[in-house]
């Protein structure tokens, strides 16, 4: 077979085609079958695109937001996952509650998805409500007068423009808010 | 004598190239590849040099970090190296079909919309159109022209392995012709299956596309590479036309299934991501066989190291590719997955993979290939050795300086009551040792372009001995 193979190129198209179907259907077209859970929004997550197109004004802003997210690139930088490791839910977490971990349906609607594979920075998957909005101006006009240190560049063509500073704001502040695990439900706004 | 008979490269100087090659398209393939290869570097700089000044370039929009960080990596994949990759095919491709190229026309076509493609990249990136999505960050008209040059690429290799005058096709042609083919698939999988998936099912289709990027386009296109240049620059025969069979068809069953080890305790099934793991697990097969059959085709050849470049690079490459798949299957444990993930270590692993080991197998192709193109010697083998020594230095301690900080900050990351930021300030260090090592690999990177550029200009004073 292998020999033939060797021979007959319309025979090696085939079997390495075939080979990499095998895998290939199994782990991509497979999955989203057998796993129902990656489709299911979570009762309390929020579909902005299709509020946005509704004329809801904060889903709007929330979309524009998060527009500028992907178009700056902020998620080289940053995950948006709190993974199955301790460590990742404390450092999530606010004061001494560990934040619950991060699940397929909060994110049913993110296209795209924001995951990220680099922690230059923290991860963002529960970083809404953890700041007031002034904090946030601050620190994308200049992270290092308020995190010393933060290898996070400046962003003086968003903090200089009101729209998209409130658009970014009410993205970050948006994210991993399907999921209310703060005791005292105390996010900034 | 053919390859036929042998199942090896035909030999140098051996009267098997009945056809008279014209390799235009192969040479204006590498150079313009050259050209990216130094402007993807200088980005890389610039950006290696802003994680530690934050406010280096910070008041221009498209020169902020997320803008350039993209330019950097397309530049390097698809400027560089799949440009690099593809002017070697069409080489070697004829070489070993003994028939001239199916169509320099096509080819010199092909060229030219990657040069669109390209400068496109570079202008919408810069602009902040991105996709988001890693590896496939450009927008989807551009998508759509890389898949028409891909056919293209493709007629033409195809068109010439169709009328080759011989019957056995060499390793080489097998893993070229598996790369076109599933290259194909995982692109459009990659750039335009995305469209119409979000979330978790999209992230792992992103997954897909990002690692079989580099598993079923890179690493075929390189290691046929390999299998050509090995036995070629060293005058030897391949060890064993077996252990090659083995190690193309473990490679086409098993790479595939591995993306989802991109989310290892992230949102993802669990039984994916151990699917992903044990596949992971696997790949030393296919790895494990090439590197052995690579190693055992030097058997006494390895006084060559001394003065053959191509060889040099060749044979570094292949440690580097052996440690950077030792890497991969490490990383998919969960335990290891838990420290490294997400940190430097990654970014050193994936560099010694794309620069390391692909990138060097590509450079020896051009330094071999690019004055037989030509019909003449290298402009200077001295600059030649001096950029094997900067890339290997400049690599060496760009990637050890990121798997040594990488893992102590996991580490660090692990230990919640130290702060964030303090794991940030740690990496300093670590990040200055980078930039220095990427700025050797610059300089290697403008020697080896200089290089390629004289021995064209001045191709006529040194004719090549025959
Ligand atoms: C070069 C990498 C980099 C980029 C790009 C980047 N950041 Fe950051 N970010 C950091 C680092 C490092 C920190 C931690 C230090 C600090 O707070 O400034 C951080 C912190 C943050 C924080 C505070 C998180 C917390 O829990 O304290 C937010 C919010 C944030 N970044 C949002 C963004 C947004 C939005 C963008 C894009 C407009 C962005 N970042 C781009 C590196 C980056």
């Amino acid at each position: 077979m292998l020999k033939k193979v060797d021979k007959s190129s319309a025979l090696f198209v085939v079997a390495a085609v075939v080979f990499f179907w095998i895998g290939g259907l199994l782990t991509t077209v497979a999955p989203p079958m057998l796993d129902k859970s990656w489709a299911k929004p979570a009762p309390a997550l929020k579909d902005y695109a299709t509020l946005a197109k509704e004329g809801d004004a904060h889903a709007a802003q929330v979309m524009e937001g998060r527009a500028i997210y992907v178009a700056e690139g902020c998620w080289y930088c940053h995950t948006q996952q709190t993974r199955t490791i301790e460590a990742d839910t404390i450092r999530s977490g606010w004061r001494d509650v560990p934040s619950p971990v991060s699940t397929p349906d909060e994110f049913v609607y993110d296209q795209p998805h924001m995951f990220g594979t680099r922690r230059v920075g923290p991860d963002l998957s529960r970083v809404g409500g953890k700041y007031d909005a002034q904090w946030h101006a601050t620190h994308f006009r200049d992270p290092r007068s308020l995190v010393p240190g933060s290898a996070m560049p400046p962003f003086p063509w968003i903090a200089n423009d009101p729209q998209k500073l409130d658009a970014l704001i009410a993205y970050i502040q948006s994210l991993g808010r399907s999921k209310d695990w703060r005791p005292e439900h105390d996010y900034e706004e | 004598m053919s390859i036929a008979s042998t199942a090896n490269p035909p030999r140098v100087g051996a009267a098997v190239e009945p056809a008279a090659h014209e390799d235009r398209t192969a040479f204006s393939f590498l150079l313009v590849a050259g050209l990216f290869f130094v402007v993807s570097g200088l980005v890389a700089i610039i950006i290696a040099a802003k994680l530690q000044m934050p406010t280096l370039l910070g008041n221009v929009s498209w020169l902020t970090y997320g803008r350039l960080r993209p330019i950097h990596t397309n530049g390097m994949l698809f400027g560089w190296l799949l440009a690099a990759d593809m002017g070697l095919c069409y080489y070697l491709v004829p070489r070993l079909c003994g028939v001239k190229l199916w169509s320099e026309k096509l080819g010199l076509a092909t060229l030219a919309l990657w040069i669109v493609i390209i400068l496109g990249a570079v202008v919408t990136l810069a602009m902040g159109m991105n996709q988001g999505l890693e590896y496939a960050e450009l927008p989807l008209w551009l998508d759509v022209l890389v898949t028409l040059a891909w056919v293209m690429f493709g007629v033409n290799i195809f068109g010439t392995i169709a009328t080759r005058k011989y019957t056995q096709m060499y390793v080489s042609l097998w893993y070229i012709m598996a790369a076109i083919l599933w290259t194909a698939f995982v692109y459009i999988v990659g750039n335009f299956g995305t469209l119409f998936t979000s979330g978790v099912n999209q992230a792992n289709l992103n997954w897909f596309y990002v690692h079989n990027a580099v598993g079923l386009i890179f690493t075929p296109l390189g290691l046929a590479l390999g299998y050509y240049y090995i036995p070629k620059a060293a005058e030897t025969p391949l060890y064993s036309h077996r252990l090659s069979m083995i190690g193309f068809w473990s490679l086409a069953f098993v790479y595939v299934w591995t993306g989802a080890h991109h989310m290892l305790h992230g949102p993802i099934s669990q039984w994916l991501q151990t699917v992903a793991i044990l596949f992971s697990v696997m790949l030393m097969i296919p790895v494990w066989t090439l590197v052995w059959n690579f190693l055992a085709t030097m058997k006494g050849q390895w006084h060559q190291l001394q003065d053959n470049v191509p060889i040099k690079f060749l044979m570094a490459g292949t440690v580097f590719y052996l440690l950077t798949c030792f890497q991969g299957p490490m990383h998919s444990l969960r335990t290891v997955n838990a420290i490294v993930s997400k940190t430097d270590w990654i970014v050193g692993h994936a560099h010694m993979a794309v620069l390391g080991a692909f990138s060097f197998f590509a450079v020896a192709g051009a330094y071999y290939s690019v004055p037989r193109m030509l019909g003449t010697r290298l402009h200077s083998q001295k600059m030649a050795n001096a950029s094997f020594w900067l890339w290997l230095i400049g690599g060496l301690s760009f990637f050890v300086s990121l798997w040594i900080g990488g893992f102590l900050q996991g580490l660090q990351w692990n230990d919640p009551s130290i702060p964030f930021i303090d794991t940030v300030k740690f990496m300093a260090p670590f990040w200055t040792v980078r930039l220095l090592g990427g700025t050797l690999m610059f300089v290697g990177i403008l020697l080896f372009f200089w290089n390629l550029l004289m021995t064209y200009t001045g191709r006529h004073e040194r004719p090549a001995v025959s």
